[in-house]
């Protein structure tokens, strides 16, 4: 076992494992120091990539590499030795050209392992997991669980003693912030002690170790729990409040934020929590929560941007779905094989499409999450509604008499005007792009992809002789973006369309029209002339939609100059056309040969239908019809009906969320594998497929998303468990056991405790794949809970800290130093979940120079102190707070922070306004307390820190506090803009808001 | 042992502190085994040209054939379409494939001993033409104006990966403390890329550009709040570092050394921001040379803030004058534009030649595209007279940080259309600009997702052509 570590006794100042030195004993060890070398130097001319593959040499297989340029234990006959080795430089490998040099260590390591047989063993990542016995150790009382003994084994064959027990206060301090992403209160800590009892007491450790369990179960009950690890979780799936690019407007999808806050806190099996988000659409009968679910899929970015092609972005969006996956579930940079065969891992081009098409068969609706509550408001509306309408015959001004007269003029005034209809079904329809579907009532629902031009064609084989005019209907419907009756779903209005020509031909003739009239028309911004007789003009700009009445039915009426006898059937174009994609959603066409001329009236087929009847004709239902629609349009009742509009106007919405769903069976979406994974360069179209090198698809999976997912977390998956906890890992002490969490391919590095991951992976399956008892089992380890003094030997030996003589020390996220702030003043609203909130930041942040600029209305009540994963994430522009302290951007799929340390963070800390906000209210808290200033000192620091102070640090805070008392005191500096807010108690307030903003700025404030 | 950076506070006390700071930031400190400081000065590959560069980034996609690109074919042509195989495939945003053609739009004339052929609207920048190199000759992927700006700062069209600045930075470091070494500064409307022009992607954020703002503070939080004077925030940071000097001897945390130099240099920056700001020292004939009215936060202004900065040590300054996107009447567009920026620009290479820094400073003005042939007329959108985008060939110039002065480099066909001599890719570019710095575009890379990074991607060539 310990003879297994050997090659990390010189782990110091090396980057890669890899260019250790092994004992003179011992043989190379190929995964760890032969082949990174191979994967760097050589693989990307001699590696998987056929069409850059070099001489025909490859060394990423051993059969390959053996036949040419590698002869086992004959190093001297080796070519490969001879290149490395050479002294001329037009031999010498790698070449010049690639600005890349081997050490002379490194190629010392090649020869020996050629010279010791040129072994290839498979990558490790690529093998499934192995439970390791736990390694004896030395320290026999150390260990508190499994994680110590692979840890301490390490230590111990490194000379490394670990760390003692953190005291309590860091203890609680960093379990508090780890588990929940806040420090905990002076409350639970000295609830806490208080159990425990004086640190000298014999019985002290034991009593410690219960009360901090106890602790930890809290912790991982408590609701704050999602909140942290939802915003980790965020950042892998690129969450954000806008949809990126120029525009970068905003969108909503936040039920999807809260959807994983709830499976945290429920602690979903990661298993599950994978195939709700990837497919949970797909699940037999989903429920509202695994369709909202799907979000994880949608938080790619839109382009709005004037005249971009919208397919071009959409294949970005695939891209960016196959390579999130890949980081998120496999840590594999998928990415790489987008354009090529990965020049690295074995991951074919062909296979980067196959995965590619699993995840390209969907639509991205807007999901109006079904809601008992909205629903029940919703039915109360609309009796109320109901009610109001059966009473507005009453109200007729003059009485029943009056209302009598009225409707009979109107009547005969809509039925002189009214024309029989007859639908038309099209025999056969075809389109550029768009999928056109023929419903039950002969109209047209139109799906699938489109572009800035779209054509629809239609054909009718209807013999009918003598038509005079066309009727277009334009219909909404709950498939369409803000229920059509158009597609647009970029740029301009949601549900949105531009009919920019409409042509007929009849029997290879186009037949003109003599005008053209529309219940409604509105072109939005940027429209040309609008209405029914621009749309056969021959000019692309001009047409007819009806823009700012999304949701709603109209229609358009076109006549013929002549009548038209359809004996040959007839074929009907609309062209659609705006610098963004604008189709109709769901329309419906029909004819009439009435002679008389046909206009739009604007009350819809069926009451169209009622009116050219004579009048004995119709039944009792379609006289009521009649005259609900005459009371609907009367001006005698526009004074009653203003109570109906209004109701009907502020009826509760259902929550919207954007979803994932996948196509229909007859209309799949064709996927190809693009050439140098360009967009506009698609070649062979694939199929479905799984990356070959990794276990097979399962047998009973089906072949689409849903299997995918099903695939992923797969007992057989050599990587998701693994890369998983890897990540969790990482959260706790600030680096993986693989450092490159997004990358377990042969360029990544090599774990630092390989039988300690493969462990933890196992143990996390077995286990249900329950993240709340991993984290419990790493928080309860002595690994954990170390102190973090950094001595000048582990300086020395071990400066990273990979081998974890002590405890971790990090600097906090971004969005968990504002929640300190807001913590330790008290200020921080425990509101769980809602619509993202905009707390205070400088205006120029989101105007200046910035092109889609939104005015940062700050949110006022206990929405300006939200945690900070419920700040509005606006991609272009993020929270200026967050962006100084490395948070996320959300455009792309981050699987750990940077952690930078800039003097832009000391501003922030020195001089943000919500920095002050929280001082001045810790200032407050502190002057109202009782007790001397040592004494309110004491709690003021503890409430920043959790720990009390030393004697010096609180001389120097006493010392500080009393200077700037005085100046207070004698008008030297202003304490009412210090303390800020009312009068009472200015001075006071104002010297300790000093002091909490002194604090604040503290290294530790920060860390954790 | 190696000298810690704990030896230097316990052996130097606070009253040097600054000094054993300031050596911290040199390479020294890493050179001995610790943390190393991300901005420490670095050795370039090979000796550079240029130390600083000042990108003037005329975002929107000024029109090349209204100032630099003189087409005397498209007048003859105006008002019919071109023909189908000069187009190919193309995609615009807004214009049809069979739009007309437009002629230029103003009268261009050679200037200096050079020759070089300028638009009527560019009267300073004639002035200037013999310390120029126009290349006329640039070609970009990317047709949409986010995706453009991104595709020329980034190499890669989708934002996420490190800018320009940001690749600079890392490779050199910075040579000074009391300012970033990378800073953006925007005088036009809202920037289509946004910040992912100046975002450090997978590089740590000191590397991304910092703001320098046109209203309030000049950079976010650098002024104290109400109530706080200097004597007090001194006072505070001396407690704040007293307190974190205790901390970092009872934990060793190397970090808690390199926040006390934060905070430290925050402090510099208080100080060093408004005097930046403070044009007062400036005399009356600089600003008249600009045009700049210390008080209007114009281009005119940044050039000249543009300046100072350079002087003061600052590697990269990035200033969007975004407003060419001439969609309609782009003789307007020009014509308003060249009003706002000519004089500057052409005062800022004068004012660098005087002060002999032009010689290490790379000038760069440019947008992220050129503008069509073609009319873009759409009356539905109220446009006429305007020019939409287009990526085949567009016109830059470059000036000092050993580029070729007085030079005209590579040529578009007779109608502007396409480059049929010499053509410049944006990842040419870009190889070109590094190389200036001293940087080699393949070696500067940095290892991240399993795999090495550059600005040029895979690609990119050092056009020596233009080195002088």
């Amino acid at each position: 076992m310990i003879r297994n570590f050997g090659f990390c006794t010189v782990i110091c100042g090396s980057i890669l494992w890899g260019v250790s030195v092994a004992h003179a004993d011992d043989k190379v060890n190929f995964t760890r120091e032969v082949r990174p070398i191979l994967s760097r130097f050589c693989f990307k001319c001699h590696g998987p990539d056929e069409s850059t593959r070099k001489a025909k040499l490859r060394f990423d297989v051993r059969e390959k590499a053996v036949e040419k340029v590698i002869v086992p234990g004959q190093p001297d006959d080796s070519e490969l030795v001879a290149r490395v080795f050479a002294e001329k430089l037009s031999k010498r490998m790698p070449p010049a050209s690639t600005k890349m040099e081997l050490s002379e260590k490194q190629k010392q390591i090649l020869k020996r392992w050629i010279a010791e047989g040129a072994e290839y063993q498979p990558h490790w990542a690529f093998v499934p997991p192995k439970q390791a016995p736990l390694p004896a150790c030395k320290q026999k009382n150390w260990p508190r669980n499994p994680i110590d003994y692979f840890v301490l084994a390490r230590l111990e064959a490194n000379g490394l003693k670990p760390s003692p027990l953190a005291d309590p206060y860091t203890l609680l301090r960093r379990v508090s912030l780890d588990l929940v992403g806040l420090p905990p209160t002076l409350e639970e800590v000295d609830a806490v002690l208080a159990e425990v009892g004086r640190i000298d007491n014999p019985s002290y450790e034991t009593k410690f170790q219960a009360a901090y369990e106890k602790f930890v179960d809290r912790l991982l009950a408590s609701k704050q729990y999602g909140e942290r690890w939802a915003r980790r979780w965020l950042d892998l799936a690129r969450y954000a409040d806008t949809n990126g690019y120029e525009k970068d407007r905003q969108r909503i999808i936040w039920p999807y934020r809260d959807w994983v806050i709830q499976a945290l806190n429920a602690d979903m099996p990661f298993d599950q929590f994978t195939i709700e988000q990837i497919a949970g659409d797909m699940l037999p009968k989903p429920t509202p929560d695994q369709i909202v679910a799907t979000g994880f899929h949608r938080n790619t970015m839109i382009n709005e941007e004037g005249g971009i092609d919208p397919l071009e972005f959409r294949y970005y969006a695939v891209v960016d779905r196959v390579n999130t996956t890949g980081t998120v579930w496999l840590g594999l940079t998928l990415g790489c094989a987008q354009c090529h065969t990965h020049k690295y891992d074995p991951v074919p081009q062909r296979e980067y499409h196959q995965l590619m098409a699993f995840l390209n068969n969907a639509d991205e609706p807007d999901y109006e999450i079904p809601d008992a509550d909205i629903a029940r408001r919703r039915a109360d509306f609309e009796k109320r509604i109901a009610d109001l309408e059966t009473t507005l015959a009453d109200k007729f001004p003059g009485g029943v008499e009056a209302l009598n007269k009225s409707l009979a003029e109107w009547d005969e005034r809509a039925s002189a005007k009214a024309v029989a209809w007859r639908v038309l079904r099209p025999a056969a329809t075809k389109t550029n792009m768009s999928f056109l579907q023929t419903l039950d009532d002969g109209s047209v629902l139109a799906s699938g992809d489109q572009t800035k031009s779209d054509t629809y064609e239609l054909t009718f084989q209807e013999t009918l002789q003598r038509v005079t005019a066309l009727r277009l209907e334009v219909l909404p419907d709950e498939s369409l973006p803000a229920r059509g009756p158009g597609r647009a779903y970029y740029e301009g209005p949601k549900g949105d369309f531009f009919l920019s020509e409409l042509s007929v031909t009849v029997g290879g003739k186009k037949i003109p029209f003599s005008g053209g009239s529309h219940s409604h028309a509105n072109g939005g911004f940027g429209a040309g002339k609008v209405g029914a007789q621009y749309c056969f003009d021959g000019q692309a700009g001009t047409g007819w939609s009806t823009t700012d009445q999304p949701g709603k039915p109209h229609a358009a009426v076109f006549q013929f100059t002549a009548p038209v006898d359809l004996d040959e059937g007839m074929t009907l174009q609309m062209i659609f056309e705006r610098h963004y994609s604008c189709g109709l959603g769901r329309f419906r066409i029909s004819a009439t040969t009435a002679a008389s001329k046909a206009e739009a009236t604007g009350h819809g087929a069926i009451l169209e239908f009622i009116l050219a009847k004579p009048a004995s004709d119709r039944t009792a239902e379609e006289k009521q019809k009649l005259l609900r629609r005459f009371l609907e349009v009367t001006p005698a009742l526009a004074e009653p009906r203003t109570e109906i509009e209004k109701l009907r106007a502020s009826l509760p919405a259902y929550q919207t969320t954007m979803v994932m769903k996948e196509r229909p069976k007859d209309n799949p979406r064709p996927t190809h594998i693009h050439h140098r994974g360009e967009f506009l360069a698609p070649r062979d179209q694939v199929q479905t497929g799984v990356l070959s090198t990794l276990q097979p698809f399962p047998k009973a999976a089906p072949r689409d998303r849903l299997g995918l997912a099903q695939w992923l977390v797969s007992p057989d998956n050599p990587l998701t468990a693994r890369v998983t906890v890897n990540r969790q890992w990482q959260a706790f002490f600030g680096r993986g056991l693989v450092r490159t969490t997004e990358d377990f391919g042969l360029q990544g590095e090599f774990p630092t405790h390989p039988e300690l991951l493969d462990w933890l992976a196992l143990e996390f399956v077995n286990e249900g794949w329950s993240l709340k008892k991993l984290h419990r089992l790493i928080v309860m380890s002595a690994t954990y809970q170390q102190a973090a003094r950094a001595t000048p030997e582990h300086l020395e030996k071990d400066a990273e800290n990979k081998l974890l003589a002590r405890g971790p020390r990090v600097r906090l996220e971004a969005e968990m130093i504002r929640d300190s702030l807001l913590r330790a003043s008290g200020l921080l609203s425990a509101k769980l979940g809602g619509p993202s909130v905009f707390p205070p930041q400088p205006p120029s942040v989101t105007t200046e120079g910035v092109y889609g600029a939104i005015q940062w209305k700050p949110s006022a009540g206990e929405d300006r102190y939200r945690r900070g994963l419920y700040t509005f994430l606006k991609r272009s522009i993020p929270y200026a707070m967050f962006a100084t302290f490395d948070g996320v951007t959300g455009e792309v799929c981050q699987a750990r922070r940077e952690v930078s340390n800039t003097p832009l963070q000391a501003l922030t800390m020195l001089n943000d306004v919500v920095a002050m906000e929280a001082a001045q209210a810790l200032g407050k808290k502190t002057a109202e307390a009782s007790g001397s200033v040592e004494e309110r000192m004491r709690l003021l620091f503890r409430r920043a820190l959790t720990r009390p102070p030393t004697e010096s640090e609180l001389t120097a805070l006493v010392d500080f506090h009393r200077r700037q008392r005085e100046r207070l005191q004698s008008g030297a500096l202003n304490a009412k803009q210090i303390a800020g807010g009312d009068d009472a108690n200015l001075v006071e307030r104002a010297a300790w808001t000093l002091v909490a903003r002194a604090m604040f700025n503290l290294d530790e404030m920060i860390v954790k | 042992m190696n000298l810690t950076r704990r030896h230097f506070f316990q052996q130097c006390g606070y009253g040097v502190g600054k000094i054993a700071l300031a050596s911290l930031l040199t390479g020294a400190a890493s050179a001995r085994g610790q943390t190393p400081n991300p901005l420490a000065p670095r050795r370039p590959h090979f000796t550079p040209k240029a130390r600083a560069v000042i990108h003037l980034f005329m975002a929107g996609a000024p029109s090349q054939l209204e100032l630099f690109d003189y087409k005397p074919r498209l007048a003859q042509l105006e008002g019919r379409p071109l023909p189908p195989e000069v187009i190919g495939g193309q995609r615009y945003a807004f214009i049809r494939h069979d739009a007309a053609v437009l002629g230029p739009r103003f009268r261009f004339a050679r200037h200096g001993q050079c020759g070089a052929e300028l638009s009527e609207m560019l009267p300073h920048l004639s002035s200037v033409v013999d310390d120029l190199c126009i290349i006329k000759s640039v070609r970009t992927d990317q047709f949409n104006h986010g995706p453009a700006q991104i595709f020329l700062n980034t190499g890669f069209a989708q934002p996420g990966r490190p800018s320009f600045g940001s690749w600079v930075v890392y490779g050199l470091g910075a040579e000074t403390e009391n300012l970033p070494a990378f800073v953006v500064m925007s005088t036009g409307s809202g920037i289509s890329g946004g910040a992912a022009n100046w975002a450090s992607g997978f590089l740590p954020t000191i590397y991304a550009g910092v703001r320098l703002r046109n209203s309030g503070e000049p950079i976010l939080n650098v002024a104290s709040p109400q109530g706080i004077d200097p004597t007090l925030e001194r006072a505070t940071l001396d407690l704040v570092t007293r307190l974190n000097r205790q901390r970092l001897d009872a934990l060793g945390d190397p970090e808690i050394a390199t926040r006390i130099n934060a905070y430290e240099m925050a402090f510099r920056l208080q100080t060093s921001a408004p005097e930046l700001m403070d044009l007062r020292g400036e005399t009356q004939a600089t600003l008249d040379l600009y045009g700049c009215n210390p008080e209007q936060p114009t281009f005119a202004r940044a050039c000249l803030v543009a300046r100072r900065l350079v002087e003061r040590g600052v590697r990269f300054v990035n200033i969007y004058h975004e407003g060419w996107d001439a969609h309609t009447d782009v003789a307007g567009n020009v014509r308003g534009n060249c009003r706002t920026t000519d004089q500057a620009s052409a005062a800022l290479v004068k004012d660098l030649k005087r002060r002999g820094l032009l010689d290490s400073t790379l000038v760069i003005w440019g947008g992220e595209f050129g503008r069509t042939p073609m009319v873009e007329s759409n009356p539905a959108l109220g446009r006429s007279l305007g020019r939409d985008h287009h990526p085949q060939a567009f016109t830059i110039w470059l000036a000092g940080g050993g580029v070729k002065p007085g030079l005209t480099y590579g040529a578009t066909d007779e109608l502007g259309f396409h480059v049929v001599e010499n053509p410049m890719h944006i990842h040419d570019l870009q190889a070109t600009f590094l190389h200036l710095l001293g940087l080699d575009h393949e070696r500067l890379t940095y290892h991240y997702a399993g795999r090495d990074f550059r600005l040029t991607d895979v690609f990119g060539n050092v056009v020596r052509d233009i080195l002088s």
